[in-house]
């Protein structure tokens, strides 16, 4: 039993990972309407930015917040020079553009620092504690305060500041909102440099477990992508909830279930997406959507 | 140039001599260049296949590698089996064609960004579950079949006989496909990708003509294995890993979306680029890839085969108009008509 609520733990550890690039999704998504498959890509390349800073001795949350800013500001030039000639043309056309940028951020980031991983300073101390015979590590305890915090954080600032009811109007209609005198590009930049930001949240989470590379966060990505999916993608606590389940779901079949094991665990989320899919084409948390003609 | 090119007898001359220098290739290059000949008709077909439900149907898919995976596992277990080579190439076709027709009977039923998302499963999950069946694939160390020896007699050596096969069979599948998509099939995809209400209306079930190309374009992937199987001998679990799939997509758009003439762009693209790269660093194979794809989405929407009409086209702005009609010609065709860019925020956002 205490192994097992240790599973779940984790999972939700884990899961919080997927749960901050998934909130990066679906904040991109919802401003834009796109996905951005270099959503991990771009986290990594921060994650990196703080690599080097720590490697010249600075301290890590001086790093990281380096990194944020880091992240902010190139998110919002990704926005501004590159995706914005395709927003509002063929979807298609934009996927494939976030395509060519995931591997060309991977290209940038593998030049400078090469492809072998490397390791990466924890925010956690390394220990553990024990509740009730169930042995929990810091670094798992943290991450989930750490994502806990951070949709707080949302939350606060789509609700009750006059910059997230800004957003919220430039992704409900941008017509209506340009024509109210909301300056939309500049909010659509925003959009994108706090996407960015999360995205290197979940770099500098991840980086200490995976060690750093230009890859760590692809498998990551794949599951924020079918998290952001079922729970709907234009809902950020749907997006985070199904990240959550995913991460102790595919946890527990890992570890329960011979055939799965730990090599076949990424099925299950994706078998998850399918029936879900398939019963509730919108996700769990979306909006259902009327198309008008 | 246009007027010489629209008049049949010089596009049969033009097919002759193609053919002659299809022809007359291997015979007097080297086996290294025969094998990346041969190796950019068997990406060709993958190609095809991806074209057809990506640029000609508007579907995305990021899962074409899984079936090309599938059809070079289904090869080299057949040929350790000794089956027959037709039992061999069928058994390639229809098995992949099968699963692709299973994946699309769900997945169909989603729109443009789920279907990506499912596609994208295939490869992820394919390459552990390939790792899982080592009697069949040979596990993470792969299998390596050695078969297709040229026929004695035929003066021919093995690299330049699987190339003379390969491309045999390459040219065939893509005369098929090209009737496929100029015909009513093609036509029906094409009303799909661009408005499945009209198509609805016209009679067309948009979900029917989604489920035929993702099984045609499965079907492809799987024969594009068999020859995969021919000119390399050898698969492993990274021949359908998702990077495979990335750099499928890429060259795809690369050589031109939607267009038979842009898929072998694409392929001979698709070969090259690591050939080309490593001799600079193989470890920047990423990055030119990466650069190479979004310049072309810049400057080339149309892909590698819309180059010649865009440089008559600058040529002509270049002369008559202003730089700022130039630059409008620059952005991509979708957003260039005024009511178009106004009503287009509107119709793509209802979907989501």
């Amino acid at each position: 039993m205490a192994y097992t609520i240790q599973l779940i733990v984790e999972g939700f550890a884990t899961g919080s990972i997927y749960g901050a690039l998934a909130l990066a999704i679906v904040l991109v998504n919802r401003s834009t309407g796109l996905i951005n498959f270099a959503q991990g890509s771009m986290g990594v390349l921060a994650t990196f930015v703080a690599f080097g800073l720590v490697q010249l001795g600075a301290p890590l949350l001086l790093a990281m917040l380096v990194a944020f800013v880091f992240a902010f500001v190139f998110g919002a030039g990704v926005e501004r020079f590159v995706v914005r000639r395709f927003e509002g043309g063929d979807p298609d056309t934009a996927v494939v553009v976030t395509i060519g940028l995931f591997v060309l951020i991977a290209g940038i980031a593998a030049l400078i620092w090469g492809y072998e991983p490397r390791q990466f300073p924890s925010l956690f101390p390394p220990q553990s504690i024990e509740i009730l015979g169930v042995f929990i590590s810091l670094r798992s305890v943290g991450t989930i305060v750490v994502l806990v915090a951070v949709m707080a954080l949302l939350q606060v600032l789509f609700r009750f500041t006059k910059l997230g009811l800004a957003m919220r109007a430039v992704a409900d209609n941008p017509q209506s909102a340009s024509l109210s005198g909301l300056p939309v590009s500049r909010l659509l930049m925003v959009g994108w440099g706090l996407a960015a930001v999360l995205g290197a949240l979940a770099g500098i989470l991840v980086a200490p477990q995976l060690f750093i590379s230009p890859t760590m966060l692809d498998f990551a990505l794949v599951y924020a992508l079918a998290a952001a999916i079922l729970g709907g993608l234009d809902s950020p606590l749907g997006a985070v909830v199904a990240a959550w389940f995913i991460g102790i779901v595919e946890n527990l079949a890992g570890a329960y279930i011979d055939f799965i094991g730990d090599d076949l665990k990424i099925a299950v989320p994706f078998i998850f997406m399918l029936v879900i899919l398939i019963a509730r084409p919108q996700g769990l948390f979306g909006r259902k959507v009327t198309v008008r003609i | 140039m246009k007027n010489l090119l629209a008049r049949p007898i010089v596009r049969l001359l033009l097919a002759v001599v193609i053919a002659v220098v299809i022809i007359v290739a291997p015979i007097s290059s080297s086996s290294f260049i025969n094998y990346q000949l041969s190796l950019i008709a068997v990406f060709a077909v993958a190609l095809l296949g991806l074209n057809i439900v990506m640029g000609y149907t508007g579907q995305v898919s990021l899962g074409q590698s899984a079936f090309l995976g599938l059809g070079a596992y289904i090869a080299a277990y057949g040929v350790r089996q000794e089956w027959p080579v037709v039992v061999i190439f069928l058994l390639c076709c229809i098995i992949p064609a099968a699963v692709g027709l299973l994946v699309a009977l769900a997945a169909a039923r989603l729109r443009g960004l789920a279907l990506a998302m499912v596609t994208i499963a295939l490869p992820i999950i394919g390459v552990p579950l390939a790792k899982r069946f080592p009697d069949f694939t040979g596990g993470s160390v792969g299998s390596t079949v050695s078969w297709l020896e040229a026929p004695e007699g035929s003066g021919l050596a093995d690299d330049q006989f699987r190339y003379y096969l390969v491309v045999a069979i390459a040219v065939v599948l893509f005369i098929l496909g090209r009737n496929l998509v100029r015909g009513r099939i093609g036509r029906a995809f094409a009303i799909v990708k661009s408005n499945e209400a009209v198509a609805l209306s016209m009679g067309i079930s948009p979900y029917r003509y989604k489920v035929l190309a993702f099984t045609i374009a499965s079907l492809f992937g799987g024969a594009s294995g068999f020859l995969y199987i021919a000119v390399v001998q050898y698969t492993s679990p990274e021949t359908l890993s998702f990077a495979t799939s990335i750099n499928l997509v890429a060259a795809m758009v690369i050589g031109g979306s939607a267009s038979i003439l842009g898929t072998v762009l694409g392929a001979i693209y698709f070969v090259m680029l690591p050939v080309v790269a490593g001799q600079i660093d193989s470890s920047r194979t990423a990055l030119i890839s990466g650069a190479a794809l979004l310049l072309v989405l810049f400057l080339l929407p149309g892909g590698l085969v819309s180059l010649p009409r865009r440089i008559a086209q600058l040529v002509r702005g270049g002369r008559g108009g202003s730089p700022r009609s130039r630059a409008a010609a620059d952005r991509p065709p979708t957003g260039d008509t005024a009511p178009r860019t106004t009503a287009a925020p509107e119709a793509e956002k209802q979907p989501r």
